[in-house]
């Protein structure tokens, strides 16, 4: 890593992550399970990971595989929670506006493609005395500190909002407290609510409680 | 080319297999001497138990995802082989000497919960699947108190290389300049195992959770692979905490040996002396105590180091 020189084995290490990086990305969308997919699209990330490493971006490299790791075991959790696929093991569709999405694939494969063989990139060795935690964090909390600290300042409100919203002992009660569940079909009856006790419903034994 | 390629991974591995036989026997060991009786020789019977289980067969659910669910186990063991592959034994002895070492023992602690996970989800099995999202529920808090601890012994050593955070303990150890650092670590290295009192992931309550539904050799892999975690979660809390190598007349791997066998008995003790914790009561206790128990610890490292 001092210098330009690296061995075969640093080339053969960037063809195979590559490689995998390109194999799991397609696979995202070949699967027919969000959690497959998004832990499809980790071992992506994983893959880049190391070749930032192999870059010489120790830190970088290193912060995107737990980075990543949380972000979409989160992703994968809230995605089965809103689509109402219990667990995310049934067979469902990855893909959407498909013509929209073949058209973009295209076009950004084109004109990425087109960069990487026309464009005249820079031939900079990495210096040999470069630390690049330490010109990281100064550039971090150096010129970029505003940035930086509003950034993490936004995402902390936010954190922080999301949870009393989403609290169950809420500011104004309990959050169950009130809500209704939508009917199985359109305009009926709230699905799973507790039946009234009434009179006159002969034959009826189920016994529900009331608080 | 040995000592670059092969040396490093022949210690790792090396270390995956002692150590989940050294865990097995000392848990052995603690539980005896508890008055817990044991079947069979303490230092036999874990062979006969691994040897057991690889000539069973192995289970099978209805449609779960087989690679998924197979990958689980040896992922794990994977992910304590990186961890293994950080520790170092003495200034120069390190497989992975990465100036990131203490950020790369953060991402297994979260590839951790990944795997965790997806060995619970795969099986297609209930108890499994509860087992599965109890740790991802739980895992957060552990690798937040995990984070503030470990970046509390960088600090000192200005530094995220394990070999520098050891190099800090030269006159004094972490455990006595962060006296919070180490407790608030063994909860964390109880939980990433989900080891006693916080074994929530794979309890007796869910009939086993995220391993209700494996048997056989995928049982063997992921027995290990829990040892092995907490073999490599002693070897970091040792390094972090006890100064690794450092110690009068012994060799710097015998040090740092002896006070992971240390470290990992007292995990050992603890895990056969505290009763499980409720899993709502773990989420509250977790980030109504300990999460800020964290942060005075981070403020006071931060505050040692300005000083």
């Amino acid at each position: 890593m001092e210098s330009m020189n690296h061995g075969l084995g640093v080339d053969i290490a960037f063809l195979l992550l590559a490689t995998l990086a390109v194999v799991t990305g397609w696979r995202v969308f070949r699967t027919d399970s969000m959690v497959r997919a998004s832990f499809f699209l980790l071992v992506s990330f994983i893959a880049v990971g190391v070749i930032m490493i192999l870059l010489a971006a120790e830190y970088l490299g290193v912060a995107m595989f737990f980075m990543m790791a949380v972000e979409m075991t989160v992703m994968a959790l809230f995605m089965v929670m809103f689509m109402m696929n219990p667990a995310g093991l049934n067979p469902m569709n990855m893909v959407h506006q498909e013509r929209i999405a073949i058209g973009a694939g295209v076009a950004g494969f084109l004109i990425l493609g087109a960069m990487a063989l026309l464009a005249t990139f820079p031939d900079q060795p990495v210096p040999a005395g470069l630390e690049p935690v330490r010109s990281l964090g100064n550039e971090m909390l150096g010129e970029s500190m505003l940035i930086f600290e509003s950034a993490g300042l936004v995402l902390l409100t936010t954190m922080i909002g999301v949870v009393v919203l989403s609290s169950h002992r809420g500011r104004y009660g309990a959050a169950a407290e009130g809500s209704m569940p939508p009917g199985l079909e359109p305009g009926g009856d709230p699905a799973g609510k507790p039946e009234e006790d009434e009179a006159g419903e002969g034959g009826h034994h189920h016994h529900h409680h009331h608080h | 080319m040995f000592s670059e390629l092969f040396l490093p991974v022949l210690m790792v591995i090396f270390m995956l297999v002692v150590g989940g036989y050294a865990v097995a026997v000392l848990d052995r060991l603690v539980a005896s001497a508890l008055g817990v009786p044991q079947a069979g020789g303490i230092w036999l019977a874990p062979m006969a138990r691994g040897a057991w289980l690889l000539t069973q067969h192995a289970n099978a659910t209805e449609a779960p995802d087989w690679r998924a669910w197979r990958l689980a186990p040896a992922l794990y063991l994977a992910l304590a082989a990186g961890g293994l592959a950080v520790v170092p034994w003495s200034a120069s002895l390190v497989a992975t000497d990465l100036v990131t070492s203490v950020v790369l023992w953060g991402s297994v602690e979260a590839l951790a919960t990944v795997v965790i996970f997806l060995h619970g989800w795969s099986a297609n099995s209930l108890l499994a699947l509860i087992g599965g999202y109890r740790y991802v529920a739980l895992g957060l808090s552990y690798i937040l108190i995990s984070m503030f601890v470990l970046i509390g012994v960088a600090l000192p050593a200005e530094s995220l290389q394990f070999t520098q955070v050891v190099a800090s303990q030269e006159g004094l150890w972490n455990v006595i300049r962060q006296p919070l650092g180490l407790p608030l670590f063994l909860i964390v290295g109880l939980g990433m195992t989900f080891w006693g009192p916080l074994n929530l992931a794979d309890s007796t309550d869910l009939a086993g959770g995220t391993a209700s539904e494996i048997s056989g050799p995928p049982r063997l892999v992921w027995d290990m692979a829990r040892a092995a975690m907490l073999v490599a979660f002693s070897g970091v809390a040792a390094t972090a905490f006890l100064g690794g190598w450092l110690g009068p007349w012994l060799p710097g791997p015998l040090w740092i040996s002896l006070k992971m066998l240390a470290v990992l008995s007292v995990l050992l003790l603890l895990g056969r002396l505290l009763p499980r914790l409720a899993p709502e009561r773990c989420v509250t206790l977790m980030w109504v105590v300990l999460l800020p128990l964290s942060f005075i610890d981070l403020v006071w490292a931060g505050i040692g180091a300005l000083l």
